[in-house]
């Protein structure tokens, strides 16, 4: 609740009269020590690094698992179970833990809560992009002599590269949409400026912030489009197209 | 039973029907060419109609617009002299047994509940419905049991009975199949259409069915339409007339090289002329034994007593016995290895002659001696030569 | 909130009892209002979502942009889109929280809503057509039980992820137990933010088991496949 209209120290200081394109489009605003620039790399750091750190997890584990084993069942058991953890919730309870090891409010709170968030659709979709393969095309491999080793990554991996992709697309956009809580939880990101504009009734504040969150997370989803460009070959982004809607 | 139709006017309203189409054309948007052209055909009641053709022959369209799930773009169609067009679709359709190939039950429901899907909408009492359900199921043969299982739990055969259970449920006198056994394994299509003409010869419906396969519509069909692309009408006549005499390159190419071949899955034994062959009583005399083998041209003759045949034996052999001065009851006789019945096809007759390697099968009728099959007589009957 | 402050005031422990016992009322009361949140949520997108399914599924050209913006609105950060009605409607509105939430569930709903009648087989579609049923009862009876199934998945996981956003509106002073949470974090006080994430998870995995059972009372002929595989 905002209690206060004054800027504590450490939070955004912009006087009420200074109206959103003043602010905004301010060279300052940006560069300053403190400013947009900042809060954005702070957010683009651990967003990379959540994402980055899921994709190491996530994807050896349900390659193996789709390739040797039957998962169904853990698999559809983590889909509901995911859902049901909210990331505020779980940042908020490791909070106490992160202080009393003398960590402080970040970045760990709130770096695990963003890699319990991403891990799941990561899993997923590489759980499916490898199962999809159709045993045949796997049969075929088999009996031209390649190993399980170079099955899975000439074979399975290829064909099932872009469901791969998008799965990491969906948690690289789902984490660039729930890091601003971070600023509710003791840290900064880009979510300060909503945080602060609030805590001092700053609607020049809430909006700026509100745009720099919302056209991060589109920019995450545009990057991710022309990495698919660029890394799918036109074979496997045609059969991906025809597979489409299913993985979605 | 008239309770198919709720309209008592209906004319339609009866246990048989016959269905005519008049100049009947579909063209579907966008298509530049007719689906089906200027139909025009003669259901009789209590016959099965098979729609026999290519894909894109227009034959489910034709089927289709007989329920009005397709509206023809012009020309009639009747059942017994009321237009379909005069009648409100969903009224014409519950009192139209529709079964298609994947048989389409809702997976949501009972078999039993399935079962009485039209009946329960025509607003039958729960007893009623019941009462009707049980007879259908030994009607079509399937399981009590299975009434309280859900679709999934059965195999395609039995799905597809309970498909013919449902679509029968009202008392339909129009039974529309479209492809209905397409989707079973060939043994179990097999029995089906047996079972389909064992049920048509209890409840004696109008059935028009839709099949892209020769053989079906040869063994289940009394009549086959055979259309061409665009829903032309190449020939309408009984399978037999349609391998015998078939109007054109485009029949002849359809049924196939071997249609005479097929001929001898259609007819039966007793449909040759009847032939009697090299055969005397046991108590005839070498003399007429000596004149039968000569008219007859063979080298074995046949023995009976009291109209029981009793074997053969060797035309080499006679004059060693008569010698003997023995006759022809001490003549060595050999049992006759094939034997058919008069329902019998004369393909099963021709295996038989084939495999016991004789000449000849006899034909046993209740036990009785009821004349000889031989390959020679085969060709002349599917030729129609009685001579 | 200085380092050597934080220091002391970690000290204190993860959940007070007392404060539970003495703050009941409190506590009884978020829950009820997070109970409620997620419910308006839920009732508005469930009834925007039918609309927007039933267009999908009549006019096949409005699927793509359906999901498209369904999909855009689902990627919109929940902080940026409280932010974004808190000017309009005000900081404090139930509105400002309700709008947010129900647009998040219509990304599942719809694709569930429209995945479950396009499940329907076409043959059991015709098979109703040519016994003779009307289409608004073909819809009702048929089509309808075979999609609940799916239309139950969607408001499952709809509902969860409700519950988890619900505790974000907090930020705009809504947010049921979410407002326990941030109570706790601004005061370093831990008893009501753990008390409020905890009831928050718990709350999720009930109303998930509650929807799941739902579920299968709806659609029994599954139960029975299921049993048998």
């Amino acid at each position: 609740m905002p209690d206060s209209a004054r800027p504590l120290p450490g939070q955004v200081a912009v006087p009420r009269d200074i109206g959103f394109v003043d602010w905004f489009f301010d060279v300052g605003t940006w560069t300053d020590k403190g400013g947009i620039l900042d809060s954005l790399w702070e957010t683009v750091l651990l967003c990379s690094i959540v994402t980055i750190v899921a994709v190491i997890v996530s994807v050896p584990i349900a390659a193996a698992l789709a390739h040797f084993g039957k998962a169904e069942v853990s698999t559809t058991w983590l889909v509901s179970i995911s859902r049901a953890v909210p990331t505020f919730a779980i940042a908020a309870l490791l909070v106490p833990w992160s202080l009393r090891r003398g960590w402080g409010f970040e970045p760990w709170p709130i770096f695990i809560a963003l890699l319990l968030l991403a891990l799941v659709p990561i899993y997923l979709n590489t759980y499916t992009a490898i199962s999809q393969v159709p045993d045949g095309t796997v049969d075929a491999a088999r009996a031209l002599g390649h190993s399980e080793t170079s099955i899975l990554t000439k074979v399975e991996f290829a064909l099932g590269a872009s469901v791969v992709l998008s799965g990491i697309r969906v948690a690289a956009i789902q984490v660039v949409a729930t890091e601003p809580i971070r600023a509710f939880l003791g840290g900064d990101g880009l979510g300060r400026y909503v945080r602060d504009g609030f805590g001092q009734n700053n609607d020049t504040l809430v909006i700026g912030g509100m745009i720099l969150i919302g056209g991060l997370a589109a920019l995450t989803g545009l990057i991710f489009v022309l990495l698919e460009r660029i890394v799918l070959p036109p074979g496997v982004r045609r059969l991906a197209r025809q597979q489409g809607d299913r993985t979605r | 039973m008239q309770h198919s139709f709720p309209d008592p006017e209906s004319q339609i309203n009866a246990s048989r029907a016959a269905i005519r189409l008049s100049g009947v054309t579909k063209e579907f948007r966008g298509s530049a060419e007719a689906a089906v052209a200027d139909l025009s055909l003669d259901i009789e009641e209590g016959s099965i109609v098979a729609l026999l053709g290519p894909s894109g022959c227009g034959k489910t369209t034709t089927l289709r617009m007989i329920n009005r799930l397709i509206e023809p773009t012009s020309g009639t169609i009747e059942i017994n002299g009321t237009n379909v067009a005069d009648i409100p679709a969903q009224e014409l359709r519950r009192g139209i047994g529709y079964v298609i190939q994947q048989v389409g039950l809702f997976p949501h429901r009972s078999i039993a509940s399935n079962i009485g899907t039209v009946p329960k909408m025509l607003g039958w009492n729960k007893k009623r419905i019941a009462e009707r359900v049980e007879e259908l199921t030994s009607l079509v043969g399937l399981d009590h049991d299975l009434l309280s299982r859900y679709p999934d739990e059965l195999s395609g055969g039995q799905q597809q009975r309970v498909g013919v259970a449902r679509a029968l449920a009202a008392d339909p006198p129009v039974l529309l199949m479209d492809e209905p056994f397409g989707a079973v394994d060939p043994i179990v299509r097999a029995r089906l259409q047996d079972q389909l003409l064992e049920l048509q010869s209890e409840v004696r419906k109008t059935i028009v069915l839709v099949t892209h396969d020769v053989d079906e519509a040869l063994r289940v069909a009394d009549q086959i339409a055979l259309l061409n692309v665009g829903g032309v009408l190449e020939q309408l006549a009984a399978p037999d007339d349609l391998m015998r005499t078939p109007a054109n390159d485009f029949v002849r190419t359809f049924v196939g090289e071997d249609r005479w071949l097929r001929r001898l899955h259609l007819n039966l034994v007793s449909s040759l002329p009847h032939h009697t062959g090299p055969i005397l009583p046991i108590a005839a005399t070498f003399g007429e034994a000596r004149e039968v083998l000569a008219a007859e041209g063979v080298s074995w003759l046949g023995i009976t007593e009291d109209d029981v045949f009793l074997g053969w034996v060797q035309a080499s052999a006679l004059d060693a016995v008569e010698a003997a001065g023995g006759s022809l009851a001490d003549l060595e006789r050999q049992l006759p290895a094939a034997q058919v019945e008069p329902t019998s096809t004369l393909r099963s007759a021709m295996e038989l002659i084939m495999v016991s390697n004789t000449s000849a099968a006899v034909i046993n009728e209740g036990g009785k001696f009821g004349g000889v099959v031989t390959l020679e007589g085969i060709r002349r009957g599917l030729a129609g030569d009685t001579s | 909130m200085s380092g050597a402050a934080l220091l002391g005031e970690a000290r204190n422990p993860i959940i007070r009892w007392e404060w539970v016992y003495e703050e009941w009322d409190q506590i009884r009361e978020a829950l009820l209002e997070h109970l409620e949140l997620t419910m308006l949520a839920m009732a508005l997108g469930l009834v925007v979502s039918t609309i927007l399914a039933a267009i999908a599924l009549r006019f096949r050209w409005t699927m793509t942009p359906i999901t498209a913006t369904t999909s855009l609105i689902y990627t919109l950060p929940s902080v940026a889109m409280f932010a974004l009605l808190a000017p309009v409607f005000g900081n404090l509105s139930r509105v400002t929280a309700v709008l947010p939430l129900a647009a998040y569930t219509l990304l599942i709903l719809v694709t569930n809503i429209v995945a479950g009648f396009q499940s329907v087989p076409q043959s059991v579609r015709d098979a109703a057509d040519g016994m003779g049923l009307s289409p608004a009862r073909r819809v009702w009876s048929v089509e309808l039980p075979l999609a609940m199934p799916f239309i139950m998945t969607g408001i499952r996981i709809a509902t969860v992820s409700t519950v988890g956003l619900v505790t974000v509106a907090a930020i705009i002073g809504q947010g049921g137990l979410g407002r326990l949470i941030f109570n706790g974090l601004r005061r370093a006080f831990w008893t009501p933010m753990t008390v409020g994430a905890l009831l928050s998870i718990i709350l999720a995995l009930m109303l998930d088991a509650l929807i799941l059972w739902i579920g299968l009372l709806l659609s029994p002929w599954q139960r029975r496949k299921k049993a048998a595989a």
